[in-house]
């Protein structure tokens, strides 16, 4: 158990920045995930905060103590692989207790047959087995202890491979995108394992992953990870329906956010192709960029409402328990995915025009440079 | 149209399939039987003997000699050739720097004309005008024959070591003096060979998953020794088997050496079997005896290579 | 941060293997600095790596009725005519030249359909015609020397050409190896082929053999590197006839008589031979160590 404290990590590759100046408190106990696009530098803070890596600059604090000069194996922190990296010569049961023997033991205990004669081994090592057994029983693994990596599924060798990890009961997990080599059902299945065993062992664990569904689902905290930043650090809660940064509206969420370039007039009011929203904001700026979630898209039905866009559909994406429809708003060519209930979308055939508006208080508006604006006052369609 | 790929097929491999019968397979029956008689080159007729050829080869001093010779260079040129290639390609890989340039030299040996190198080597060991017995007696005396006979430490005698007897009774007679030729043809072997089994050594190293040490580090693996028992190795392991099987085969095959320097000798200390068969068969003409000597060569490298396929799918075939 | 690498290993490591490739380079450095000196400082061991250069009498021109004044020379030069004149160095290695070159050629013709035929082509037998070649894999030619000589002084070939390249016509490893690299060819592309009507044969030359080149050339290495330096055959095969020499034989048959005097040109001779393959490897590093290293990836 172990809260984790970064302190201006930086990361320099010779001239480039992979990691530039990231503060960071995991508190302890914590479900955190690293979370944004390739190359954005998550990888490298996980290794750095492993010590698989050294960071240029900055401090790496576990609690409380600095522990830029230990060494990894020293941190008594533990790490699930993307590659898994069992050993592939060593059964399930030895790569599981490679990590106890490899603590716990002196390496002249570890000497093949000197070793027994050590006094208060066996002992040792009883209880090493202990251990290990009982790991090998939370996961479920028991009837695979004699096999080797190789004659085993990949979720079984993610099963070992976290395994591993657990048996030493280390301070903490990092996991480097364990999920990644898993097929699509096996990885929501995990998800939830993940997350159960996490409530089970109430260990902090830092998790880094590409995939937004998997930081929205598992973590406690979600650190949006760009170009070597957090821009955004937050629950999951927040970091979906509160973006601070135009980047993670659209890191987020599935589909991704529809982003409308709009119109601001002297007074304030934003409006997109001509037409209304009824979005004020009291920045005093020309163009703003306005985010909407395909789900935050409502149908209208009937032609007397002049306060919807029109939307021409030109794909209907049937989903089962939701359509999205693909299409543009008149005379932009930017494409817009709104969301529908089948029920909805029946009578809609390709080609033709419907009417759209948004939600009310959904949309975001975004500065130009990404940034979030406040919407002053948002007035309701019918009234404006 | 699949007549015709068939067709194709018998075409396209007749004539390597004749070859292989020709070059490869005839001889082999052709040394076996010819094992049994007392066969000469010129001979119009020959003589059924049994097993007399193999008797002899078990029962007659030289070519008990023959054997053992072999089997001394085997034992001395495999391991010193795989521990200092596995030793080099472990220092090379783990270098930050100029690995590549150790790699070229090591490597030279391999690319040179044995029979070339060991006439070289027969110069530089040269007991007058050789450069080594030279550099050695002139650090007699001076700085290095105190050192190395030890004779600086607490409670040793330099006089009587190696180095300091040698200065006063002369440096060895490296291919004539019979307790030393072995041991520098086996040099001049490990010399030739260790640079092979380190580049494959290091394609070996290469293709270990870094993970796979981090891994170590992170279960614990705090010594360098430690990470080396169970990744490394473990990792080398098809590329040693492939290693050792291999340098075995080349040491059984030693020839140039042998002929050039030493022919055999002093006492046939180095009379090894591929010389043996050259001399017994080719030059005196003792084909039968000969044949026998190839059978049994056969047998070693059969075995051997059995071996190995045997443990690269048992043990070290981790998928 | 594994490993921990500091400068104070690294430093050691770099010492530990300057040392190893001192005694490497020890022959080479023998064997070039004694081709350029004279008899005088290869006996006192002096004149450092290239020697004084100071003229010397050449005895055996002198032997020839010319005044000493006419046959001086400079150490290097008389070593590396002496190589040349003595012996006939020069035959020796177009002879190499001959030799191996015809070896590969024949190799690859013959190893190259065959290995199409064993991964690309379906035939009753095909499965016996591979294990064959597994088979003969296992057989060092050099193991079964005698009874190929045997076979040939039957049909009294020794003493030719054709005895030094016959034995060595058929590479099963060849055959392995550019089998192994075929199976990675696509079927679609052979079908491709077919498809715009090319014959086995142009799918063999103008479809395999273009995509085979780094395979066809690692073998090639592997080929040239072993018959070239090949000693043990020749010396077998080749008993009387100087002029069908190989290079090695050559070099061998100037240490058959040897003197003091001799040790000079005797290097050069070396340095000769040992030369192409090293200023080879040396210019196509990486070529040749992939090369290498493919026989191990079996």
């Amino acid at each position: 158990m172990a809260d984790i404290r970064l302190r201006s990590i930086e990361k320099m590759y010779g001239e480039t920045a992979a990691l530039c100046g990231i503060d960071l408190d995991i508190r302890d106990g914590e479900f955190l995930t690293l979370v944004g696009p390739s190359g954005c530098g998550k990888s490298t803070l996980l290794r750095i905060i492993a010590g698989l890596e050294e960071q240029t600059r900055g401090e790496v604090e576990i609690d409380g103590k600095s522990v830029n000069k230990i060494r990894a194996s020293k941190r008594d922190l533990a790490m699930v692989f993307q590659s898994y990296a069992l050993y592939p010569h060593l059964t399930v049961w030895q790569n599981m207790i490679t990590p106890l023997r490899l603590r716990d033991l002196s390496s002249l205990e570890r000497m093949p047959f000197i070793g027994r004669f050590v006094p208060g081994q066996r002992d040792k090592v009883k209880s090493l087995h202990t251990l290990a057994g009982e790991t090998a029983h939370t996961l479920k693994l028991e009837q695979l202890l004699h096999r080797k990596p190789g004659q085993l599924s990949g979720g079984q060798r993610q099963r070992v491979a976290l395994g591993r990890a657990m048996v030493r009961k280390p301070r903490a997990f990092l996991m480097d995108e364990p999920l990644s080599n898993l097929d699509a059902a096996l990885r929501v299945h995990m998800r939830a394992e993940l997350a159960e065993l996490h409530r089970n062992l109430k260990t902090t664990f830092i998790y880094v992953t590409h995939d937004q569904a998997e930081a929205l689902t598992m973590s406690d905290r979600i650190a949006i990870m760009i170009d070597g930043e957090i821009i955004q650090l937050g629950t999951p809660d927040e970091i979906y329906k509160n973006p601070r940064d135009r980047r993670v509206a659209e890191f987020v969420g599935s589909p991704k956010i529809n982003i409308l370039s709009g119109d601001v007039d002297e007074s304030g009011n934003v409006s997109i192709m001509g037409n209304h929203t009824g979005i004020r904001i009291r920045k005093r700026i020309k163009k703003v960029h306005l985010g909407i979630r395909p789900e935050h898209f409502r149908l209208v039905n009937g032609n007397g409402a002049t306060d919807s866009w029109p939307f021409h559909v030109t794909y209907k994406e049937n989903l089962g328990s939701d359509f999205y429809l693909h299409g543009h708003l008149n005379g932009s060519k930017n494409r817009i995915i709104t969301r529908a209930a089948p029920d909805e979308v029946g009578r809609i055939t390709i080609g033709e025009t419907v009417k759209v508006r948004a939600r009310q208080g959904k949309p975001m508006v975004f500065c130009d440079n990404d940034c979030r604006i406040d919407v002053m006052q948002e007035a309701g369609y019918g009234s404006a | 149209m699949a007549a015709r790929k068939n067709f194709m097929g018998y075409v396209f491999t007749a004539p390597a399939i004749i070859l292989m019968l020709v070059i490869l397979l005839a001889p082999v029956f052709i040394a076996a039987t010819l094992s049994f008689t007392d066969y000469s080159l010129g001979n119009s007729s020959f003589n059924w003997v049994g097993l007399e050829n193999y008797l002899k080869m078990f029962s007659r001093s030289t070519y008990v000699k023959m054997i053992t010779a072999s089997v001394t260079y085997v034992f001395i040129v495999v391991p010193g050739s795989i521990v200092l290639g596995l030793g080099a390609a472990l220092l090379i890989h783990s270098l930050r720097r100029f690995g590549d340039i150790y790699k070229t030299i090591y490597f030279l040996p391999v690319m040179a004309s044995l029979l070339a190198m060991a006439i070289v080597w027969e110069f530089t060991l040269h007991p007058t005008i050789g450069i080594i017995n030279k550099t050695l007696a002139s650090g007699c005396g001076n700085f290095p024959e105190i050192f190395f006979s030890l004779g600086w430490l607490p409670f040793v005698d330099g006089s009587s070591s190696w180095y300091s007897t040698c200065c006063r009774e002369g440096f060895p007679l490296w291919f004539g003096d019979k307790a030393y030729t072995m041991a520098t043809i086996c040099f001049i072997g490990i010399w030739q060979s260790f640079g092979f089994n380190m580049v494959l050594y290091l394609a070996g190293l290469t293709s270990i998953p870094r993970e796979l040490y981090q891994a170590a580090e992170m279960d614990g693996a705090v010594k360098g020794w430690d990470r080396f028992k169970l990744v490394t190795w473990p990792m080398l392991g098809p590329t040693t088997v492939f290693v050792v099987t291999i340098s075995t085969i080349r040491s059984f095959q030693v020839f140039d050496t042998v002929e050039a320097i030493t022919r055999g000798g002093p006492v046939k200390s180095t009379y090894v079997m591929m010389y043996a068969i050259y001399e017994k068969a080719i030059k005196h003409n003792m084909v039968g005896m000969g044949s026998a000597i190839v059978v049994v060569f056969l047998a070693f490298v059969l075995l051997l290579t059995f071996t190995q396929r045997y443990l690269v799918e048992r043990r070290v075939h981790y998928s | 941060m594994i490993g921990h690498a500091t400068s104070f290993s690294e430093y050691m490591k770099h010492i530990v293997l300057i040392f190893g490739s001192l005694i490497v380079i020890l022959p080479f450095y023998v064997m070039v600095s004694y081709s350029l000196k004279s008899p005088h400082e290869i006996a006192t061991n002096s004149g450092g790596f290239i020697g004084a250069q100071q003229p010397m009498v050449d005895e055996y021109c002198v032997k020839l009725g010319n005044p000493p004044e006419e046959c001086m020379q400079k150490p290097l030069v008389y070593n590396y005519t002496q190589a040349f004149k003595k012996a006939p160095l020069l035959r020796y290695l177009v002879n190499g030249l001959v030799v191996t070159a015809s070896i590969f050629f024949i190799q690859a013709l013959i190893a190259v359909p065959c290995a199409y035929a064993l991964a690309k082509l379906r035939f009753w037998g095909r499965d016996f015609v591979f294990s064959m070649v597994m088979f003969c894999l296992l057989i060092p030619v050099h193991t079964i020397a005698l009874p190929i000589y045997i076979m040939l002084a039957k049909v009294s070939l020794t003493n030719t050409y054709a005895a030094l390249i016959i034995p060595w016509t058929i590479s099963v490893l060849g055959i392995f190896l550019m089998r192994q690299f075929f199976m990675t060819v696509p079927d679609d592309l052979i079908d491709a082929a077919r498809m715009d009507g090319m014959n086995e044969f142009s799918i063999i030359w103008r479809v395999m053999l273009p995509t085979a080149i780094p395979a066809l050339l690692a073998f090639a290495i592997i080929s040239v590197v072993a018959h070239w330096n090949d000693y043990f055959w020749p010396r077998v095969v080749i008993t009387g006839d100087r002029s069908l020499y190989t290079p090695p034989l050559g070099l061998r048959e100037f240490k058959g008589d040897a003197d003091g005097s001799i040790w000079g040109p005797m290097m050069a001779t070396a340095t000769v031979i040992v030369t192409p393959l090293i200023a080879a490897f040396l210019l196509a590093q990486k070529r040749f160590v992939e090369g290498i290293t493919m026989t191990g990836m079996k």
